[in-house]
């Protein structure tokens, strides 16, 4: 396509939609975040509020607080306290993994020319799985695909008596792999199990 | 394609998380040192009156309290209002409008003059709303056997608006395929509207496709 004001579609905006849908937008812990920071500060705030008019604390009194934090660690049962502070560090590590880590989804991109494409990983098992089974001939139950980062899957049962081609499998696989030309090209393991099960 | 702030989302994760991990550290430190929980123990009250200072020179005449309550209440207020604005940026940038234009009196011209090519029209400005757009598309994605449902949105992207195409495959149905037979819909969808908008088309699963019986013909 020739360069038009109409065309809005650059291949820069595309990568952008592709990486924005790979990985994870941290919404939803940052919306529980948020509602409980909310929470501790309405409790606060009301708390400053009565004491700014100078009326009686209603549920926490902040200066008691304070004073009790001073006696740290008495005034408290050191199993009490031992807990609360394990809590506070799993909480901690768990809020800074979720920022740090890349937080990628079990989602493929397929390249096209007009669009940008992102494809679960489950419907790529299920290509996968549906292509295995009519290249080995037996039933939809009897082949059981996983797709990971960097590696394919595949699992089959054999029918009793009926022998299953191992590599007729993975050419079969690896054709379709092929053709969704995902990035990076993941490795392919056919693994027939030893005992076959009853027709079907 | 909504206009989360992922950055943002992962700083205040970062120092929230920062700050829960220092409190606890204190704390276990507290308990398993000694050595912490004595420079607590002379660091405290010395903490304390401070503050206690801080107070009573902050305490204007007449009054029986610092006025540093109600700045504390103003601060919580403002990070308050500020947590609401960071959840409600959360998933935003849904757009009614697919495209606009104007149209001048000779020939093309904007995003959806093109088509006027008897020239001469009557000035204007033509306004394609995202549910013209969606719904084209809907339907003609609703017609295939393969899939099991489908839902098209428009949301705003770096000012422009985009489409996003969210199909839900049979079991076992090629992916590859899905995408070539969308983009030619997409592709369709460019040449009566005259522009080309970006687009994403997420094939996805669902539990509709997962409980669906698949396509035994092959």
């Amino acid at each position: 396509m020739k360069a038009d004001p109409l065309d809005r579609a650059t291949s820069a905006s595309t990568a952008r939609l592709v990486r924005r849908e790979l990985y994870s937008s941290r919404a939803l812990p940052s919306v529980v975040t948020a509602a409980v920071l909310i929470a501790g500060c309405l409790v606060l705030l009301f708390e400053a509020v009565l004491k700014a008019v100078g009326d009686r604390p209603f549920l926490l009194d902040v200066e008691a607080v304070a004073a009790w934090l001073g006696t740290l660690p008495g005034g408290v049962p050191a199993s009490l306290l031992g807990a609360g502070s394990v809590l506070l560090v799993v909480l901690g590590a768990l809020l800074l993994l979720l920022a740090l880590l890349p937080g990628r989804r079990a989602r493929y991109t397929i390249p096209n020319e007009r669009a940008a494409v992102v494809v679960d990983a489950e419907v790529v098992a299920s290509s996968l799985a549906r292509r295995a089974r009519v290249a080995a001939g037996v039933a939809p139950e009897q082949v059981l695909v996983t797709v990971g980062r960097g590696s394919v899957t595949v699992q089959i049962r054999p029918t009793s008596g009926t022998p299953v081609d191992a590599d007729a499998v993975r050419a079969a696989v690896a054709d379709d792999l092929r053709r969704s030309s995902i990035k990076p090209e993941p490795r392919i393991a056919v693994v027939v199990a030893e005992s076959g099960v009853i027709g079907q | 394609m909504n206009t989360t702030p992922r950055l943002l989302n992962r700083f205040v994760l970062a120092v929230v998380g920062l700050i829960a991990l220092a409190l606890g550290a204190g704390g276990l430190a507290l308990l398993t040192l000694p050595a912490a929980a004595g420079w607590w123990r002379s660091a405290a009250p010395r903490a304390g009156q401070a503050v206690e200072d801080l107070r009573s020179r902050t305490t204007l005449e007449g009054q029986e309290d610092t006025w540093l309550w109600i700045a504390l209440a103003l601060v919580l207020v403002f990070l308050i209002v500020m947590l609401i604005v960071w959840i409600a940026a959360q998933g935003r940038g849904r757009t009614g409008l697919f495209a606009t234009g104007t149209v001048t009196g000779r020939g093309g011209g904007g995003a959806t003059g093109r088509g006027d090519s008897s020239g001469g029209g009557t000035a204007g400005s033509v306004t394609i709303t995202a549910a013209a757009a969606e719904q084209a598309l809907k339907a003609a994605l609703l017609e295939r056997p393969d899939l099991v449902g489908a839902s098209v949105s428009t949301w705003r992207i770096r000012g422009v608006p985009g489409i996003r195409v969210r199909v839900l495959p049979r079991k076992g149905v090629p992916p590859y395929d899905i995408a070539v037979e969308v983009s030619r819909l997409v592709e369709a969808l460019d040449a009566v509207t005259g522009s080309r908008t970006p687009v994403l088309i997420s094939v996805s699963s669902g539990a509709r496709a997962r409980f669906t019986r698949a396509d035994r013909v092959t």
